[in-house]
């Protein structure tokens, strides 16, 4: 090995406090950027390999009901490679293992052999036998969390009757990897799942003999989609088709892609945040190591080393860091991707999901680790390349301080003279001060935004169900009832209040746009279910008029005034318009409201109402769910208070893991900036702290100069790392962002105080390590040294 | 009357095994109360380590060192702060002020500690530096910022003012100043004052000189007359 090469060993382990952080802050920044474009790689991957091994529709189309002799007409259609009609509706179930009533989207095996779009994959079991109606196949997700076993029987109601179907296999799709029941936003997985069965069976339990009810579609490939879209609606119209409609509207594709959007988004913005602090760490330690070696410097370069040999010897020592970092953060990577694949199975129905991030990823982790690090490096490494070898072998000259005018003057007098110290230190160093301050408050930034997740989680869940929803129980029928039916309900044991609601499956069109919708029809005065808006407001409908989310808004580019046409997806398929009353813009979802009656009025159906949402008394679940289960009216009942229940569960389960660690992260970062700060200040002022310690002052004293002037940075960070934080969280809400849901800015004073009390304590704690070595100090050797 | 300071048997070793280093090895001396003492010798001969043992910078490995009636070996590092916060002056070779702290503020820096001190202005004077005291330690010469040190040092009035190398770093016209307030200094407040030199013109300066070779006392000379700083040359 070359001298110079031991020699750069040796400069890293006497740095090695400060390589560690550095390597530590690289390696959290990298380990996020390994799992999340790995993880948005292997998802990716693994959806592309499941939707092309499994015929993954393109294209979909529901009607009402539609002969199926038209099957080879819709198939034969222009772009179309492959279709598959089939029966699809919703059942309740009566299910042993829970005591409310589950339900499930019910789907036909074609009669002839293997679904030629959307193929399932048999994981256990077999498939049902077309000469026994009753057998069946569930989703491996409802099996697993109800424990359901091949052999289980399980009840169905289907309009309206009960049917009793046997379990002869369990079964995933690429259809639903992501399942949740109409109209809930998060999974779960033991009150809905996916049952498949016989097509005549299904055929004859929903009514729907020689006829589909949906189409599903592979595109051939050079098809032209729109051309194909027009030439299905051409067929299907007739029917009740509420238009064929692309992967976009698949409820998992979307909610897949919408993962694939955040990841991305993850990628990108937290190893940014943590290449800069490592950057930023890397120009202090740097600094001072070149600061502190001027006349080896000097020596080296009177010995006939160019300035480009000495720049890339202090270089290198960066380089050897980066190198460090990218290593442990591409294990920690694989590590976290691993955790995060095992998580994503609990949500996304894969048949198998392997973390496996690309030899690019690693790269891309290398490069931007040896890019951080250099960037860090460069002002450093540039003034060492500059320094000339006369200037370095001598001492450097005695930092000059001037006296303070105006207020700092006047507070500088008031002063003892170690206070004076820390101020006149402060202000003589401005850009060395201010970089203290700003790695600070970039930790506190980020733990603030790390904080801000589980507020913004906690106030959308708070608004969703102890002010969107406050019912424990919505009950949907099966078609649109009279009023009176509410009487009905409120007569179910443990109901102790009921409110109507009124909601249609729409098509919107405004102009050439046309987009298809819930629209939510809200009873004046509603105390249960209502529309929060991202002030926390509730939004009323207007008396008149329809109103519209922004994102539905924009996407039919409607404004207030303008006439909309609206059509049922289903039914009767009515048609009316109806003027744009105002936009609204509510936290969840993008649906359009009116008031309740008149949109009952509207649908040429006055007084009939969709459901109810009912309070419960909780001592009395039991009789109502019994009752429940046996009232055939009804096609899904949806247990509010269970789906927060499991939510919050969830989260605290799986997100709460995320933000773990993403905390842990900051604290890395916290702790790191703050031993950098404390360490590279006693290094600058070792000398002037030993002159104290033998003049007489102890060590406490002596520790008031050291400790008090990075306290003093870090409080004057503490209100900009406080609007940094601000400023990062809300932009990255933003950046998080759907159009089904709005991440508002939640401001959290718990988060706040917290991020600060907790990079506080890391600044304390590094200054109290350096404390230690202010114990240490060679008094004499310091001082008889020249500087 | 009592000497300021006693040693009996001094040893200090660095180290242990067959790398120890004896840098003092069963030094006995007395030092009265207000003696201006010069230590002399080569590079490495102990005379440095001495004066750090009595200034409680370092300790001994072996045998006694009594200040007045107190045993500085048998002080904790608690007790050797306060000895030296309430009777010692330092002054090095390289100054060590502190440069964010103008000249006043260096000497008055002390006088926060110190129970009875002298002015920054009184201290400055006695070093002939009473109007440069609001310059930082950058804005001055090498020898004024000597000076400075040496007011600093004696403005908590110590009994015992140590000097090491106080004109190592200086020319002879500005080393002869430094000289010459230390000169002033010791006669006004009659600090025990000790100087390290390794330059032999400089012993002329007091009352004893101690010469040191290998970590002993090799000789020790009374001078019959002190030979003010102005005519020494080097």
């Amino acid at each position: 090995m070359r001298a110079l090469d031991k020699k750069l060993l040796r400069d890293l382990w006497r740095m090695r406090l400060h390589a560690v952080a550095v390597i530590l802050v690289l390696a959290c920044g990298l380990s996020v950027f390994v799992m999340a474009v790995g993880m948005r790689g292997s998802l990716e991957r693994t959806r592309a390999a499941y939707y092309a091994e499994r015929h993954m529709a393109d294209l979909a189309v529901s009607v009402v009901r539609a002969p199926e002799r038209l099957a080879l007409q819709v198939a034969n259609a222009p772009g179309i490679a492959a279709a598959e009609t089939r029966i699809a509706g919703l059942a309740l179930l009566d299910v042993t293992q829970i005591e409310e009533p589950a339900s499930a989207r019910l789907v036909s095996l074609p009669l002839d052999g293997r679904p030629r779009v959307n193929d399932l994959v048999l994981r256990r079991g077999r498939w049902p036998d077309r000469a026994r109606v009753d057998e069946v196949l569930v989703s491996e997700a409802f099996a697993t969390a109800l424990g359901l076993e091949i052999g289980d029987r399980l009840n169905a109601t289907l309009r309206g009757r009960r049917e009793g179907l046997r379990i002869v296999g369990i079964a995933n799709s690429p259809e639903f990897i992501f399942v949740s029941a109409p109209g809930e936003l998060f999974p779960q997985p033991e009150r809905f799942g996916v049952i498949w069965m016989g097509r005549e069976a299904l055929a004859r339990a929903l009514d729907l003999e020689g006829a589909f009810n949906e189409v599903v579609f592979r595109l051939a490939p050079n098809a032209n989609r729109t051309e194909t879209i027009e030439a299905v609606d051409r067929i299907l119209r007739p029917y009740g088709s509420s238009g064929a409609y692309g992967r976009d509207r698949m409820m998992s594709d979307r909610y897949l892609t919408e993962e694939l959007h955040q990841l991305s988004t993850m990628a990108i913005f937290l190893p940014v945040f943590f290449l800069a602090v490592a950057a930023f760490l890397v120009n202090i330690s740097l600094g001072r190591v070149i600061a502190t070696e001027r006349s080896n410097i000097g020596l080296l370069k009177a010995f006939g080393y160019g300035d480009a040999a000495v720049a890339w010897h202090y270089l290198k020592s960066a380089l050897v860091l980066a190198c460090l970092g990218a290593l442990v953060g591409s294990a920690a990577g694989i590590w976290f991707g691993r955790s995060v694949a095992e998580m994503y199975q609990q949500y996304y129905h894969f048949p198998r999901l392997e973390f496996a991030a690309s030899p690019l990823t690693f790269l891309g982790a290398w490069g931007a680790g040896l890019g951080a690090a250099g960037a860090g490096a460069v002002f450093s490494v540039w003034r060492a390349a500059r320094l000339s070898p006369a200037a370095a072998l001598q001492p450097p000259q005695p930092a000059v301080f001037s006296q303070m005018r105006g207020a700092i003057a006047a507070l500088s007098e008031r002063l003892d003279a170690k206070s004076r110290i820390i101020l006149r230190r402060i202000v003589r160093y401005p850009r060395r001060a201010a970089t203290t301050a700003i790695g600070v408050a970039f930790a506190i930034a980020i733990l603030i935004v790390a904080r801000s997740f589980p507020a913004v989680m906690d106030y959308l869940l708070d608004v969703h169900f102890q002010q969107g929803n406050r019912q424990n129980v919505t009950l949907s029928f099966i078609e649109a009832r009279e009023i009176g039916v509410l009487h009905d309900v409120e007569r179910l044991p443990g109901v102790i209040y009921a409110e109507p609601f009124r909601t249609e499956d729409m098509i919107f069109r405004h102009g050439r746009r046309r987009v298809q919708e819930a629209l939510i029809g809200v009873p004046e005065g509603a105390r249960l279910s209502r529309v929060i808006g991202q002030e926390g407001q509730v939004i009323t409908p207007p008396a008149a008029g329809i109103l519209l989310a922004r994102s539905l808004a924009e996407k039919l580019d409607a404004a207030p005034g303008d006439e909309i046409s609206v059509e049922q997806t289903r039914g009767r398929r009515i048609q009316a318009r109806v003027r744009v009353g105002g936009i609204a813009e509510p936290m969840l979802g993008s649906s359009a409201y009116m008031d309740m009656n008149a949109l009952a009025r509207l649908m040429r159906e006055p007084g009939r109402i969709s459901g109810a949402h009912v309070v419960m008394d909780p001592m009395r679940h039991s009789d109502f769910n019994r009752r429940l289960k046996a009232t055939p009216a009804l096609v899904g009942a949806s247990f509010v208070t269970l789906a927060e229940r499991s939510m919050r569960t969830n989260f605290d389960e799986h997100i709460g893991l995320m933000i773990a660690i993403y905390s842990a992260f900051a604290a890395v970062m916290a702790g790191g900036v703050a031993f950098s700060a404390a360490r590279v200040t006693l290094a600058e002022q070792e000398r002037d702290l030993a002159t104290l310690r033998v003049l007489g002052f102890t060590r406490g004293e002596v520790s008031y100069v050291l400790i008090g002037e990075i306290m003093a940075l870090a409080l004057l960070a503490v209100p900009v790392g406080c609007l940094f934080g601000m400023g990062m969280a809300m932009w990255l809400m933003r950046l998080f962002q759907t159009d089904m849901y709005a991440f508002p800015y939640v401001f959290d004073p718990n988060g706040y105080a917290f991020a600060v009390a907790f990079t506080l304590t890391c600044v304390l704690a590094a200054a109290l390590i350096v404390r230690f070595e202010i114990d240490r100090l060679d008094m004499v050797g310091v001082l008889k040294a020249r500087d | 009357m009592d000497p300021a300071f006693t040693m009996r048997g001094l040893t200090k070793v660095y180290g242990d095994g067959p790398a120890a280093v004896r840098a003092l090895s069963g030094i006995d001396l007395d030092i009265a109360e207000g003696e201006l003492l010069i230590l002399l010798g080569p590079s490495g001969s102990g005379k440095s380590t001495m004066l750090n043992i009595m200034g409680g910078l370092d300790r001994a490995s072996d045998g006694q060192v009594r200040f007045r009636d107190m045993s500085l070996t048998a002080m904790d590092e608690r007790a050797l702060t306060n000895f030296r916060r309430k009777h010692v002056g330092f002054i090095f070779q390289f100054y060590n002020l502190i440069p964010s702290l103008t000249a006043h503020e260096n000497v008055e820096l002390v006088g926060e500690i110190a129970d009875n001190p002298m002015s920054a202005q009184e201290a400055l004077g006695l070093v002939g530096l009473g109007e440069r005291m609001e310059h930082f330690p950058a804005q001055l010469s090498g020898g004024e910022q000597q000076r400075v040190a040496v007011a600093r040092a004696i403005a908590k009035r110590p009994a015992v003012l140590l000097c090491d190398e106080p004109t190592g770093a200086l020319d002879l016209k500005t080393g002869v100043r430094v000289l010459e307030a230390l000169v002033e200094v010791n006669a006004r407040t009659h600090a025990t004052t000790l100087v390290v030199t390794h330059n032999a013109d400089v012993a002329r300066l007091g009352d004893r000189v101690v010469r040191f070779l290998d970590g002993k006392i090799r000789s020790i000379d009374v001078n019959a007359k002190r030979t003010p700083p102005s005519e020494l040359v080097w």
